[in-house]
């Protein structure tokens, strides 16, 4: 395996109790059924384990499990490991606003943008307004627009839902499906073409193949009202995505690595890497990265699943606290 | 085998009647062999896993009248006439459940489920006049619903519904086992806030459903369902409807968020002068 380090520090994996981050676990939108769900415990599950560093995969040949069709078996549950998505370009400082970081930036998790080298995303002069513009009424909204769609129950769209809860990956012989937290991808690898241009989605259109180790997946028809994260970052309807998930051969972890193409909104084409790690049973349920549960089928060994996710039908709780902020969800 | 060998194997040397009974005994024995064939055959054609069993995955939708009202009915401004699917036409509703039922169906433009894009719940999710697609593995099949893009797992993997019985899904939780080719799913635990159709016909969270899913051949599923629920209907009763596998050209799911409907106008897509509103 070619790995090399993407941080000067080693990495092991903290906990954080960041007040920003222990509001954003209890304000998430009670995906699990509302008796799983216990409101204003601030973490419910243990604390969220977050690394300050991760690695590179090279793409290159699968040598690891594959599935009947040949496609490289990578089913499972997966969680991003660096940050939830409270900021986008300096992942581990929390959300703008609040809680100013005591760490310095060098002992945090690196930008998601990997390139340009600055961290940053290539913001047209307007583009940047708009984003800053968000960023700063986001704690306060004033207007409709600084509500995230996700608070919502919108989908996270992409690529925010890669650093909202943990997810399942379920493939079949011409499919990726991706079930999120908050929405669902059904990645085509049928060859069948993207829908026509006009019918903008939340989580876009996404028709992918592999090459080795790596699920390529084009996205065109993205409806864009998703941001990045809480700092507002975004595209236009226009973006061309390109995901690369590179999975490592010990089939524990895969970096995404998409790189955005929209010159409307950037000076130039952009790349973001967010690390993940799959969760399996053995994992203890937190609240964030794993919220799986154990089949019930006595004598025989421990089996992640999934409970239903519904959002809209139970959402009141969160909408409050998106809607003010400042003051308790009770 | 076929027509052509049977007739041709018939011996030439035989007199004219003979010759005629003979081939007549063959065309009929040859039509039951062939009848008997086209059905192995159709059966043969059946889309299997690699475990043998039937594989539903497809892209499926009703064409009944279901979803606009279960039980017979003439045409009305809401609801094209149908037949019904119920099996002996009367949901047997308790007397104060069909009392609740009756106003449920006054207030049905306003108080339906659908109208906030909930997840319309099992089995109305099945016969909901939009399609919905079947991935299928051998330890389950997951089912994502066009309309909300909702999805529900049925496990074929001999799993049983959890320990604690009141999580109260939206969708139940699903559970099936083989008989033959038949899929037979066992579905409880549900919220008591899904109606099972327009009309406002209705269940509590006690509600229980087998589901009966068969390939009639390979583009068409017979899917029965029977719901229980003591606190509602006097006794168990059945819906049949089928469903159609879509197979226009490069046909596919379109993702339906439609609760998002009512916002989306303040999302519009970030651009130039955003800021100056």
């Amino acid at each position: 395996m070619n790995t090399k380090l993407l941080s000067i520090l080693a990495g092991a994996a903290v906990s954080i109790s960041a007040v920003a981050s222990a509001q954003q676990v209890a304000s998430a939108p009670s995906q699990a059924p509302p008796a799983a769900a216990p409101q204003g415990a601030a973490n419910p599950g243990g604390p969220i384990r977050w690394e300050k560093t991760y690695a590179a995969i090279e793409s290159g040949p699968w040598k690891g499990k594959r599935l009947a069709d040949g496609q490289p078996d990578v089913e499972g549950h997966w969680s991003n490991t660096i940050a939830n998505h409270n900021n986008w370009t300096d992942p581990q400082a929390g959300e703008p606003g609040r809680k100013p970081p005591k760490t310095a930036r060098s002992e945090r998790a690196p930008s998601r943008v990997t390139d340009p080298a600055d961290g940053q995303v290539p913001f047209q002069p307007w583009a940047r307004e708009v984003q800053q513009d968000f960023q700063h009424n986001f704690d306060n909204p004033t207007k409709p627009e600084y509500i995230e769609p996700l608070a919502r129950c919108a989908p996270a769209g992409v690529p925010k839902s890669f650093i909202w809860h943990g997810y399942e990956i379920r493939q079949y012989p011409g499919y990726v499906l991706i079930l999120f937290n908050s929405g669902t991808r059904i990645i085509h690898l049928d060859g069948k073409p993207h829908l026509p241009e006009n019918i903008k989605l939340w989580n876009a259109d996404s028709r992918g193949h592999w090459e080795g180790n790596t699920l390529v997946v084009d996205v065109t028809n993205n409806n864009s009202k998703a941001r990045f994260g809480r700092t507002g970052e975004f595209a236009s309807d226009k973006v061309h995505i390109t995901e690369r998930y590179i999975f490592d051969n010990d089939g524990k972890r895969y970096n995404y690595v998409a790189t955005f193409d929209d010159p409307t909104v950037y000076t130039r084409t952009w790349t973001a890497t967010i690390p993940a790690k799959r969760r399996t049973v053995e994992d203890e349920q937190d609240g964030w990265h794993w919220e799986g549960e154990v089949a019930n089928r006595p004598g025989k060994p421990p089996l992640a699943e999934f409970y239903e996710r519904v959002c809209v039908e139970n959402n009141n709780a969160f909408g409050n606290v998106a809607v003010a902020p400042t003051t308790s969800v009770r | 085998m076929n027509l052509h060998a049977v007739i041709a194997a018939r011996p030439s040397a035989a007199p004219a009647k003979a010759a005629v009974k003979t081939a007549f005994a063959a065309l009929v024995a040859t039509t039951f062999l062939l009848a008997a064939g086209a059905a192995r055959a159709a059966g043969d054609k059946l889309p299997r896993l690699s475990n043998g069993k039937p594989d539903f995955s497809g892209i499926w939708q009703t064409t009944s009248a279901a979803d606009f009202d279960l039980e017979p009915h003439a045409g009305r401004k809401d609801a094209p006439p149908s037949a019904g699917v119920v099996e002996g036409n009367a949901i047997p509703y308790l007397p104060a459940a069909l009392e609740q039922k009756k106003k449920n169906f006054e207030a049905r433009t306003t108080a339906d489920p659908r109208l906030k894009c909930y997840t319309l719940g099992t089995p109305r999710g099945i016969y909901y006049p939009e399609p919905f697609q079947i991935f299928q593995r051998e330890r389950d099949l997951t089912l994502v619903f066009q309309f909300g893009h909702s999805v529900r797992t049925i496990h074929t993997n001999g799993t049983l519904h959890p320990e604690v019985t009141d999580n109260e899904f939206w969708l139940g939780d699903s559970r099936a086992k083989w008989q033959g080719d038949t899929l037979v799913v066992d579905v409880t635990d549900f919220v008591e806030d899904t109606w099972l159709d327009r009309a406002g016909n209705f269940h509590s969270t006690a509600l229980h459903v087998v589901e009966k899913w068969k390939l009639l051949d390979a583009n068409t599923i017979d899917y029965t369902a029977t719901l229980e629920d003591p606190k509602v209907f006097s006794k168990p009763w059945t819906i049949n409807v089928q469903l159609h596998r879509h197979r226009e050209k490069n046909f596919q799911l379109i993702e339906d968020y439609c609760f998002t409907q009512d916002y989306d106008q303040y999302y519009p897509y970030p651009a130039k002068g955003t800021t100056q509103r």
